[in-house]
């Protein structure tokens, strides 16, 4: 395995054009991370057609480059703007904006990129040692394996995300109600194509994906009311920091890291949720739990470490069982698709290459990442300064070239303007988005396996539970369940104390 | 009824509807067992999902009738508190506020922007084809930018806006097409 994660490594580093796509990956990432309203999934969508014609390992290497730069950028107008530039740096503001404001924005910064570069790191190894061996041993998986797999996948993000585990799951099954426009698996029959030619090949996953996240996203800039930018000062020596600066916080940034890293490996839920509980934790644990708020380093270095580390930690369901680990990893998910390549067990087998040519750039993404933050912070905090009325069109413009160079139609660009209109409408009444998304591109896998299962079994359903691995899954969903219910019981009855 | 519970009731009914619309839609999917049926066929998933969806929404519908009728329960049992005086007792005439025109009444729900932000994006998606990419491109960008730009800055980006959007359109056409190798169309131009 090390054999083949050197020669992947070897493989990037040797490679020029690879470089340069991963240089501007991040570049563009960091960009959008930093801009408010912009978040790394549009940078993506975007960036997306710009790929089509790249060969697989630069166009992918790419990709990820933006999602590191993305996730990490989100800290500099949480610092400076005390407005998280994505949802994986929230909490980073709870400390970021008070030592800003402080005359410590340059401290903040410099500790922020430090914590990003650090939580990445142990994102990025643990995948790269830890997917192959799930990979080997998911390969091991039946169609009842599978099936047990994905619906525990399915439950889980329905339950952890939103308030209403109702919701969460109303989301899933709408999602799989569009996932099942199209011929049907394994027989092939129209379903729900109203006789329309063009609904007989269904909707695309990228269609879905950019309308949901990015269209939605613009049309929610559009009802927003503009609130003028104010930058903070800032003045940064060096990389910002002091090794006396990090000390008592060697602790806290492993132990955010590795909290990022489990949150990323859950299904469908990334940095935007890591860096909030491991920002609670860090307070949870600390000695000087009341400092907290006042603007210290150890919440910027608990957020930033942890929403980082959530990057390694979603890419390992999506390489070794073909399930995002949220967001960003369901638009790379599309990304393979276009490449011809289908994530899951059988992507170590027959793009083994690949696969470690796209650890190799990560790595490569995360030394960019850190090195253009500390070089290049004065260039990204005027970016800041861009204002969003130029950027937002644009956005759309290239999001609909990518969803028209799918199949040269403009029936995708309209499929992009129904599940833009739909994400906003979800967002309207709060209905969590993810569920939706993971219902859409697990549906055909659920019905597919459950289908073969029982062909194999012939017809019979109890085989599920008595197999060990499906057993287990199908177990965990039933505990996931209580343990929502009985968390979201317990709320209800706080709130009706209060 | 507050607006939160409304809203929680509107989402049950609505899925409600589309669950049972969607039921019924699996009538019309033809089934193929040509080896006798051991196991499911292509209408049983989506019959499956229609009928969970259908269960849930009914929960959801339920959760909030029984909360609601919780609240006006417990509303009723305390005393009725009399409604705020909302003028001052001393002056001689209170003053209505304003009442809004229409269309800031329509604002107020779904916002005009957000409305035309749409608009411009069907208009873009409908003439695409046939008027080509650059200048349905430069329609699309000009309009969404004047849109998003503050009314007080609008003359300030006015140039600027212009010559961007043609600018912008021209180079994504000829990097995309010439570069990228993906096929845009041309319209009219071509």
């Amino acid at each position: 395995m090390f054999e083949l994660i050197l020669s992947g490594f070897a493989a990037v580093f040797a490679d020029p054009m690879s470089i340069a796509m991963v240089f501007l990956g991040v570049m563009v990432g960091i960009i959008f991370g930093a801009l408010p309203g912009l978040t790394v999934v549009a940078g993506l969508s975007m960036f997306l057609p710009v790929t089509y014609v790249m060969a697989s390992n630069v166009g992918l290497s790419m990709l990820t480059a933006i999602y590191i730069g993305g996730t990490s950028g989100g800290l500099i107008s949480a610092i400076l703007l005390n407005i998280p530039g994505t949802p994986a740096s929230i909490a980073t503001t709870f400390e970021g904006a008070p030592m800003a404001k402080k005359g410590l924005a340059g401290k903040a910064l410099g500790l922020g990129v430090f914590a990003s570069l650090i939580g990445t790191l142990v994102g990025v190894i643990v995948m790269t040692l830890l997917s192959p061996t799930l990979a080997i041993l998911t390969l091991k998986f039946g169609p009842w394996e599978y099936f047990s797999v994905t619906f525990f996948a399915l439950t889980l993000i329905s339950a952890l995300t939103g308030k209403s585990i109702v919701k969460g799951l109303l989301s899933a099954l709408f999602g799989m109600m569009f996932a099942t426009i199209g011929l049907s698996p394994i027989d092939s029959a129209k379903r729900y194509t109203f006789g329309s030619l063009q609904l007989t090949s269904g909707f695309h996953l990228l269609v879905v994906l950019v309308g949901l996240y990015a269209i939605s996203e613009v049309f929610s800039t559009a009802s927003a009311k503009q609130q003028p930018v104010k930058v903070l000062s800032y003045k940064m020596k060096g990389l910002g920091f002091t090794l006396h600066d990090l000390k008592g916080n060697w602790g806290n940034l492993l132990r955010s890291s590795l909290v990022g890293l489990g949150i990323g490996i859950l299904p469908g839920i990334g940095g935007s949720t890591s860096n909030i509980i491991a920002y609670s934790v860090a307070k949870n644990s600390s000695k000087h739990p009341e400092k907290f708020g006042t603007g210290i380093p150890d919440g910027i270095i608990a957020s930033e470490s942890s929403n980082n580390a959530s990057i390694g930690g979603a890419m390992i369901p999506l390489l070794t069982l073909g399930i995002p680990g949220d967001g960003a990893t369901a638009i790379l998910l599309g990304g393979f698709m276009l490449h011809g390549m289908v994530p899951g067990p059988l992507l170590f087998q027959q793009n083994g290459d690949l696969v470690y040519n796209i650890f190799g750039s990560m790595m490569l993404g995360t030394i960019f990442m850190a090195v253009l933050m500390w070089a290049g912070m004065r260039m990204f905090v005027q970016i800041l300064k861009v204002p969003t009325h130029i950027l937002v069109p644009l956005i759309v413009v290239l999001c609909s070239i990518g969803a028209y160079a799918l199949g040269n139609r403009v029936f995708d660009m309209w499929g992009l303007l129904l599940f833009g209109v739909i994400g906003l409408m979800m967002s309207r009444f709060k209905i969590p988005v993810p569920p939706f998304i993971l219902g859409f591109i697990l549906e055909g896998a659920l019905e597919t396996n459950l289908r073969r299962g029982l062909e194999y079994s012939n017809g019979n359903f109890w085989e599920v539970f008595t197999r060990p691995i499906s057993g287990l899954f199908l177990l965990l969903t039933v505990l996931s369940f209580a343990t929502t219910l009985i968390k979201q019981y317990r709320a209800s009855k706080r709130a009706k104390g209060a | 009824m507050n607006s939160d519970s409304k809203r929680e009731l509107g989402v049950g009914i609505f899925f409600l509807v589309l669950s049972v619309a969607y039921m019924i839609g699996t009538t019309t999917i033809s089934t193929f067992t040509p080896f006798g049926n051991r196991g499911l066929d292509s209408r049983s998933v989506p019959l499956l999902i229609g009928f969970l969806a259908s269960v849930l929404a009914s929960i959801q519908i339920i959760t909030i009738v029984v909360k609601e009728q919780r609240r006006r329960m417990s509303a009723s049992e305390q005393p009725a508190v009399e409604p705020e005086e909302v003028c001052d007792p001393d002056e001689i005439a209170c003053v209505e506020p304003p009442k809004n025109t229409v269309l800031q009444r329509i604002d107020k729900v779904v916002p005009m922007k957000l409305i035309l932000s749409m608009l411009f994006l069907m208009i873009y998606v409908a003439v695409y084809q046939k008027v080509g990419f650059i200048l349905s491109s430069i329609f699309f960008l000009m309009a969404e930018s004047f849109l998003l730009v503050k009314n007080e800055e609008r003359r300030k980006w006015r140039i600027f806006i212009i010559l961007f959007s043609i600018g912008a359109s021209i180079v994504i056409y000829f990097v995309f097409t010439k570069y990228l190798s993906l096929f845009l169309p041309r319209g009219i131009l071509g």
